[in-house]
């Protein structure tokens, strides 16, 4: 699905992100964890061609994301607030991501049915802004509206972050979902250790920009993780 | 697609908080918009006339044909202070199934609507009907309409090109300024006139018709070469004007001084070099020191005191006035943090006292030697300057506790009206009524100058008393602190 050949981003001379080989399969959910400025959000940036990087290339699907646009059809994304069209309401927002994809309205609320527990009331008929939702209510429609194309990647960068611990836990139980029902390839950053575990079957350390370990989630994982993170 | 777009767009504008604070504010705002729109429209129809009775046995159409060149250079000088780029409007929709093609014709279409493109039309539009059409017919006065149309278009996109790149470097604005001044003098001294080449130029177009197809041509050019640039770059940190993010400025020595004033001031001067918005402000206050050569140059304003002292006050006080008027939602961003610290609020208000008092007296020197037009000016733009300082500042300080609205930083200053409430536009009344009303009585007892002086008397009254004034203004500041936090934390 996702081929990282010998990426570079350099920014004023110090190196962020190197990472000479990385390849994604289809289907696989991968945890991406590091601690601050890792440079995980900008590994992410450059696979959805939000940056250029200083050297290498990333490719969706064997084209390079760079040159190609296809890849904007079948990956849906949320990283952060400037994802989310900040003056529409929650509901125009979903619909414009449903017009951009071809999905009727009632694709829409089809499709939002398994995200109800997930709102938990608190996003749809607010008669509000985007702007004016809590942090982590932007959070839940930014990850909502990535996921509601249906697409075969996935990428959120810590969508654990700024949810209440219900919300967490049904964030995981319907990331789960995806992965069974729609066979998404998720890609997913996060500093909650035992929720990406729980989510993810594989688990990238990234440090200073560099991959430094790349396992399969087992029994051990997040022991061998605390002891990792333990300095 | 970008149909889409432009609705969004247009969502964006009507949903942007400016317009949904406040009905006051809209109205005050409807009103000016109404007002120079009308300036705009009664000058472009009575242009013909205008021009007929100033320069007598010329062709009305002939002289402004001559201006027009000058008119596009200084619009895109204009232009290189004051339009914003749009940038940003493109980031929410990167990651979506859209084609980036589509995202640059939205991006440079959406700065066509803009009040530097239309607002002409008011003037041109009319002239056109008026002047223009009888002499030439309508066909060719439509072309020429055309010509002028498809050259703002040309003057937009060549702007947009060019900030992008340039605005790094403002000297090159600088510059550009004065090559239009260049080019005036050399007019002006028979050297080189562009006055002649404009009138040329605008005469074939009227002539022959036809030739309003090249300006569309230069606009399609700038477009293309607009949008090969974004097309290769359409990277949120490659489009956003590429600014110098290394820290500048180290602290200041001399302010250390003075303890902990000397901090809050060196804190306070770090704000207004580090943002967009208070620097521009900076900018604007510059320009304003000449607004005294529209007045000074006339020799009825000249005669009467009133005005005068009005401008005096305008101009040794524009800088703080244009500041002030944001005290204390420049730190609207980390208000918490000021309350929360150590920083007493008499101190907080004291910091700004003594910004506020060099930089009118800045403006003071600077535009002394507005004296040359008449001595009495010293003497007026004194007395002005010691109110300012005096009474003024501390108008400031309690009218600054209304500003609840959170102030965004990282905008230019010129036509953003975010943070913007109605306490800003009451505040100047008392600021010029109260000096009016101090000289009046003067006036009529025929003793204008005594009238100037006591203006200065008070003024001075008021810096002698600083102590007082800001130990009160600091306890007003005290007294609605809850209500301003509040404020500043809605986004």
């Amino acid at each position: 699905m996702i081929a990282i050949k010998n990426i570079e981003k350099v920014y004023s001379g110090k190196v962020v992100v190197n990472i000479p080989e990385l390849t994604i399969a289809a289907g696989e959910a991968v945890g991406l964890v590091g601690n601050n400025g890792a440079g995980k959000t900008t590994l992410f940036r450059m696979i959805l061609d939000l940056i250029r990087p200083s050297k290498g290339e990333v490719y969706a699907k064997g084209l390079n994301v760079a040159q190609s646009e296809d890849w904007k059809v079948y990956t849906g994304s949320h990283l952060d607030e400037g994802f989310l069209i900040d003056y529409l309401t929650a509901e125009e927002y979903f619909k414009f991501i449903a017009d951009l994809h071809g999905l009727s309205d009632g694709d829409v609320s089809e499709r939002l049915l398994p995200f109800m527990d997930f709102f938990n009331d608190e996003i749809l008929n607010q008669r509000k802004y985007i702007r004016d939702f809590s942090k982590g209510n932007q959070k839940k429609i930014g990850i909502a509206a990535a996921a509601l194309s249906n697409p075969e990647l996935l990428i959120l960068d810590e969508p654990f972050a700024n949810l209440d611990p219900s919300s967490q836990i049904r964030l995981k139980n319907l990331l789960r979902l995806l992965r069974e029902q729609k066979h998404m390839t998720m890609l997913i950053s996060s500093h909650d250790l035992s929720h990406v575990i729980e989510v993810c079957e594989r688990i990238m350390i990234l440090e200073k920009g560099h991959l430094v370990q790349d396992m399969q989630t087992n029994e051990n994982t997040l022991r061998e993780l605390e002891t990792y993170f333990t300095v | 697609m970008l149909l889409t777009l432009l609705s969004h767009q247009w969502k964006a504008n009507y949903r942007s908080s400016v317009f949904q604070k406040g009905l006051v504010l809209n109205i005050i705002m409807g009103l000016l918009i109404l007002y120079f729109g009308a300036i705009f429209l009664v000058l472009g129809f009575a242009l013909h006339k205008l021009l007929a009775e100033v320069v007598p046995g010329q062709s009305a159409v002939a002289v402004v044909n001559g201006a027009l060149l000058f008119y596009f250079l200084i619009d895109l000088f204009f232009r290189f202070l004051l339009q914003e780029l749009p940038v940003l409007a493109v980031q929410p929709y990167l990651h979506l199934p859209l084609h980036k093609r589509n995202l640059i014709h939205f991006l440079l279409l959406k700065s066509v609507p803009s009040m530097f493109n239309l607002l002409f039309l008011l003037i041109f539009v009319p002239f056109m009907i008026m002047g223009v059409m009888p002499e030439y017919g309508t066909g060719a006065a439509l072309a020429w309409l055309f010509a002028i149309l498809g050259l703002t278009f040309f003057n937009n996109f060549l702007l947009l090109y060019f900030k992008r790149q340039l605005s790094t470097k403002p000297v090159l604005t600088l510059l550009f300024g004065l090559v239009v001044a260049g080019l005036m003098l050399l007019d002006y001294l028979d050297v080189f006139s562009l006055y002649k080449v404009s009138q040329a130029v605008f005469a074939a177009v009227l002539q022959q018709p036809w030739l309003a197809v090249v300006p569309v041509f230069l606009v399609a050019g700038a477009y293309l070469l607009n949008y090969s640039y974004l097309k290769a770059h359409t990277y949120p940190e490659e489009l956003t004007v590429r600014r110098q993010t290394v820290a500048e400025g180290r602290g200041i020595a001399f302010l250390s001084r003075f303890g902990e004033l000397g901090k809050l001031i060196e804190l306070e001067l770090k704000l207004i070099w580090r943002h967009k918005r208070s620097k521009s402000l900076v900018t604007m206050s510059v320009l304003f020191l000449f607004y005294g050569l529209i007045f000074y140059r006339n020799e009825k304003y000249m005669d009467d005191f009133a005005i005068l002292i009005f401008v005096g006050i305008m101009i040794t006080g524009m800088p703080i006035f244009s500041y002030g008027q944001f005290v204390p939602s420049w730190q609207s961003a980390h208000f918490d943090a000021i309350l929360t610290r150590r920083i007493s609020p008499y101190q907080f208000y004291a910091a700004k006292f003594w910004i506020f008092v060099p930089v009118a007296v800045l403006s003071y020197l600077l535009t002394l030697p507005y004296g040359l037009f008449g001595y009495k000016i010293i003497l007026i733009n004194t007395a002005a300057l010691l109110f300012n300082i005096g009474i003024n500042v501390f108008l400031i300080f309690f009218f600054s506790v209304y500003n609840t609205s959170r102030l965004d930083l990282s905008k230019g200053s010129a036509f953003n009206w975010q943070g913007v409430g109605a306490s800003r536009f009451i505040m100047m009344v008392p600021m010029i009524l109260i000096p009016m009303l101090l000289y009046l009585p003067f006036k009529f007892m025929g003793a204008p100058y005594i009238g100037v002086a006591a203006i200065g008397l008070i003024g001075l009254v008021g810096f002698a008393m600083q102590k007082q004034l800001l130990r009160w203004s600091a306890s007003w500041f005290v007294k609605h602190k809850y209500k301003l936090a509040t404020g500043f934390r809605q986004q």
